[in-house]
């Protein structure tokens, strides 16, 4: 006789291409070192939630030298902008990311010409970091609105631009042969639930998620992606069932299409691990999608780790869990009648 | 105009207007006084975006009528703080990124200042409780209760408040927890969404939709509903100047339905008027003359030869079929000590982004059709929009506004269009706010799938062989199904050394709600099947289900299932690092028993029990918080 209550453990590795699929994906940024030692990065994205206007912030910054709150970004406008394309298919850190770190690569290389001139220094021994340029080797040094004011008041505005490209190929339309990205990630996710042998409800406790991400800009930020796919593969694992009658949906609101809430989370243990990318400029890869991947098949996993049956069909309802269970005793006894 | 004078006090300021009986508290505050950091998710009382104080007491604006309000205190995310300022629990969430699209934090941080005035000592399980009534789909909650109980600290006086500022900067600001940048905005409400946008002169969009799954359309008869007073315009398919399709591979979905309708909820009229209660009533004088024809529900009918046709461009109603092939599948079962079949089903699944499709079109100065929305490709729209109405690319702008939640179901452009035709038609600013169940029925959802996989391995763990053929009901228009599909065949069988696989996958077109594009993109429907097949082979072979997994997968140089050679792959570092964090017991699955050392312990919640969990506060520092 099984107890009410059962634990269980499973897992489920997973991979993921990142940037668009099978094609030459490509954008392009604007940067410029601007007065007062700021910086102007302009794109063609804005924030679905993801956190890429902090990311870009923070690649400018670390590029240009200045701070992440010093950049002023531009974004989200096709007739402002260049061409940045779409917010999906974990290609923002990829494809935006690496080209505005071009740009700006772009825009410094312009400040520093002047700069190693006017200080009489090989342009290699500059450095500039969180608002301040120097040379190596020396005690020259200066803010950057200092070396801003220098960059201009010799006839430079330092401004510099970027195109990112990763290349894909399509596939053979026969045998599907093709290289449709240049960087996979990897992912594995550990779950451990509760199955309440009487309702059939399972509670998913804990999420042990490791996943590489090439490299983390916002480790913060990279932990936020991966709990947010995780509660997403949560709720699809377990409750979320879009449902239509003859086209006619029957979950039409909040009431009957239900997705997870607080009481519902499992505690959540991210593991990030850093494989970087030899062809990205930041050596990231990306996040957005993969986290969500195991999740559903590491909950299914330990569903059957906790009571024997497996659920292969999705959502894993109290209905499903209780009618796998009844299927499972059913088998049994008459397995047992049989000996 | 009503007679009826409410006065009451909002943020502390007090407040006398006329309004409309049956106007809604939501209203109010947002349309009447321009308070739109109370964010409307649902209309219904079902996600807590919309949730102020009344009295000092949390509830749901949308369900309350403004009138109710009279002689209250009123307090929005906007009056927490003095302009300028956040209060330590809008902090904390800008310190630990508890917001990401920003579209339910308004009324989370509502929720969560509520749970500390009601109890500053709550704990975990009180504060989880307490933002039960809040919907979030971006975060997975995690950071937000991390931000209540720093908060908690901070306010009690147990934190100082110093850890509430950024970190320093270290020597790089890459692998810096940098605070986001837009959080401010998003935590005190200031953000302007689509839908929060207002235009001087602007008019107010209403959408006819499809009641039927499939139907011709033998005549469209606008002339009362253009006769009422206060509206400006209704348009159909007959006011497309250009070349009617869109679509993010095929381009099959007419801006609003032309001959005929393919599934429930599909637009086929649009009014354009002073207000939106006027649109709605003229929507109801629009005369739609159907003939029904037989609809497709399930993609497996949809294959059948002879079944009905829902696009004549694809008489076999398929979207897309994916065929990936490597070495010989026969050879590889013929050779395999054991062969496992399974069938997997996934389900449809709504985006359920909180912020609601928005946008406002308008046509400017240099006669430049601009449309600003949540679109996650402005790029692509540009160009759709730019043939549908004839109009040289340049004088098509798309400005992306702020996106309340993505995952895909925003690539679509199946609103842009009217908006823009509307704005051309009468030269004035439109705006187009979906209700929460118009977003559930014209929206793309996750494609179902169905996977048949057959698997042959050696005793010792090796595949030697995989057949994967997944069908996904593509639903009435094509949107995402064939990238979809492409994605789902190459990574269906994992990132796993197969020698010789069979994979084909298969989009289909359905009279059902379309699917379309949503994080993972096929993906996490194709490893459901493997991450499960897998776990039954280990169990038939006895193996533990990290070896099965490290005895087949891939390494530095593999080659992929579409014979892609890879360089460096990361999947033995990932297992390992998922497999020590989590302390994995190893046993063969199915034979490790209730009776061991790696559950329940750290990394794991309690289990959720009924019982009062939330204690009666003692009050001692209440009035510290916000």
């Amino acid at each position: 006789m099984m107890a009410r209550r059962m634990r269980g453990r499973g897992v489920a590795a997973s991979w993921y291409g990142i940037a668009r699929t099978a094609t030459i994906d490509r954008a392009g940024a604007w940067a410029e070192l601007d007065d007062g030692g700021t910086a102007k990065v302009v794109t063609g994205v804005t924030e679905i939630g993801e956190g890429i206007l902090t990311l870009l912030a923070q690649v400018a910054a670390e590029e240009l030298g200045v701070r992440p709150e010093d950049v002023t970004l531009g974004d989200n406008d096709t007739a402002r902008s260049p061409e940045a394309a779409h917010a999906g298919a974990t290609r923002q850190t990829y494809m935006i990311g690496n080209s505005v770190a071009l740009a700006c690569r772009d825009a410094r290389a312009k400040l520093f010409a002047e700069i190693a001139d006017h200080w009489d220094v090989a342009e290699d021994t500059l450095r500039a970091f969180n608002g301040e340029l120097w040379a190596e080797g020396s005690n020259l040094k200066m803010t950057m609105e200092e070396a801003v004011a220098v960059c201009k008041r010799r006839g430079v505005v330092p401004v510099g631009s970027g195109s990112f490209t990763a290349h894909g190929t399509g596939l053979d339309p026969v045998d599907g042969s093709g290289s449709p990205w240049q960087a996979y990630v990897f992912g594995t996710q550990v779950a451990e639930v509760e199955v309440d042998t009487i309702t059939g409800e399972v509670q998913v406790l804990g999420i042990w998620a490791a996943h590489d991400v090439g490299r983390a800009i916002n480790p913060r930020g990279v932990e936020g992606q991966i709990e947010g796919g995780v509660v997403q593969g949560l709720g699809q694992a377990l409750m979320e069932d879009y449902q239509l009658d003859k086209g006619h949906t029957t979950t039409h609101g909040f009431a009957k299409y239900i997705l997870p809430t607080s009481l519902d989370i499992p505690e959540i243990t991210s593991v990030i691990v850093e494989d970087r990318d030899p062809l990205s400029p930041l050596g990231a890869k990306g996040i957005g999608e993969p986290a969500l991947v195991p999740t559903a098949p590491a909950i299914m996993n330990a569903i059957h780790d906790a009571i024997g049956v497996r659920i292969t069909s999705l959502p894993a309802t109290p209905e499903k869990v209780l009618a796998a269970l009844k299927a499972k005793q059913q088998s049994e006894q008459q397995r047992q009648a049989a000996e | 105009m009503s007679d009826f004078e409410m006065e009451l006090e909002v943020n502390g300021r007090k407040v006398r207007r006329r309004i409309e009986p049956g106007q809604r508290l939501l209203d109010f505050l947002r349309d009447d006084l321009n308070l739109t950091g109370t964010k409307e998710g649902c209309g219904a009382g079902e996600c807590g975006t919309c949730s102020v104080f009344v009295d000092g007491k949390l509830v749901k604006s949308c369900l309350m009528p403004a009138a109710k309000a009279q002689g209250t205190k009123v307090e929005t995310v906007e009056g927490l703080a003095k302009p300028g300022e956040l209060t330590p629990v809008q902090r904390a969430f800008h310190k630990t990124g508890a917001s990401q699209c920003g579209y339910c934090i308004p009324g989370m941080v509502m929720a969560a200042t509520s749970a500390l005035r009601e109890n500053p000592d709550a704990g975990i399980d009180e504060i989880k409780e307490r933002l039960g009534g809040n919907i979030c789909r971006c975060t997975g909650y995690t950071k937000i209760f991390e931000a209540v109980e720093l908060a908690r600290e901070v306010i009690a006086g147990r934190l100082n408040p110093a850890t509430l500022e950024a970190d320093p900067a270290g020597e790089s600001f890459i692998g810096n927890n940098v605070r986001r940048l837009d959080a401010p905005s998003k935590v005190s409400g200031r953000l302007r969404y689509a839908g929060d946008m207002v235009m001087p002169d602007m008019l107010h969009m209403q959408v006819l939709r499809s009641p039927h799954a499939h139907a011709k359309i033998r005549s469209i008869d606008t002339s009362a509903a253009e006769a009422l007073d206060g509206v400006a315009c209704v348009i159909t398919c007959d006011d497309v100047p250009g070349e009617d399709g869109f679509g993010v591979f095929v381009h099959d979905q007419p801006v609003m339905a032309r001959g005929k309708v393919r599934h429930v909820g599909e637009a086929v009229a649009a009014v354009a008027a002073e207000d939106i209660a006027t649109a709605r009533k003229a929507l109801k004088l629009i005369r739609v003359d159907y003939e029904e024809l037989p609809g497709l529900f399930d993609p497996e009918d949809a294959m059948q030869p002879g079944a009905p046709v829902i696009h004549d461009y694809a008489p076999d109603n398929i979207v897309k079929h994916i065929p990936v092939r490597k070495g010989d599948v026969e050879k590889g079962f013929a050779e395999a000590d054991i062969i496992v079949e399974q069938t997997y089903e996934t389900q449809q699944v709504e985006h359920a982004y909180l912020e609601p499709e928005a946008g406002i079109a308008y046509v400017d100065a240099d006669d430049v059709v601009t449309v600003i929305s949540p679109s996650q490709n402005i790029t692509h729209h540009r160009h759709m929009l730019a043939h549908i109405i004839d109009r040289p690319i340049n004088k098509v702008r798309f400005i992306m506004s702020p996106v309340g939640g993505g995952f895909g179901g925003k690539e679509d452009m199946i609103y842009q269009g009217m908006l823009a035709l509307a704005a051309m038609k009468t030269h004035r600013p439109v705006k187009l706010v979906f209700t929460r169940e118009e977003s559930i029925i014209a929206s793309a959802k996750r494609h179902p799938s169905r996977v048949t996989y057959r698997m042959g391995l050696k005793k010792n763990g090796r595949i030697t062989a995989a057949s994967f053929r997944m069908i996904s009901d593509g639903g009435a228009y094509g949107m995402s199904t064939e990238g979809v599909m492409r994605k789902a065949a190459i990574l269906s069988c994992g990132p796993y050394d197969i020698p010789n696989v069979q994979i084909d996958t298969y989009g289909v077109y359905t009279n059902n709600t379309p699917s379309g594009a949503f994080r993972t993109f096929g993906g996490m429907q194709a490893q459901f099947a493997t991450e499960s097949h897998l776990d039954i082979c280990a169990e038939k072979l006895g193996l533990d289900p990290f070896e099965i997994r490290r005895i087949n997968m891939m390494r530095d140089g593999a080659v992929t299932h579409t014979q892609q050679k890879l360089g460096s792959v990361s999947l033995a570092r990932v297992l390992e690092a998922a497999e020590k964090a989590s302390r994995w017991e190893a046993g063969p699955v199915g034979q490790r028993g209730p009776v061991r050392g790696d559950l329940g312990g750290e990394g794991t919640r309690q289990p959720c029990t009924l019982g009062s969990r939330i204690k009666s506060a003692d009050g001692h520092n209440k009035e510290k918080v916000a």
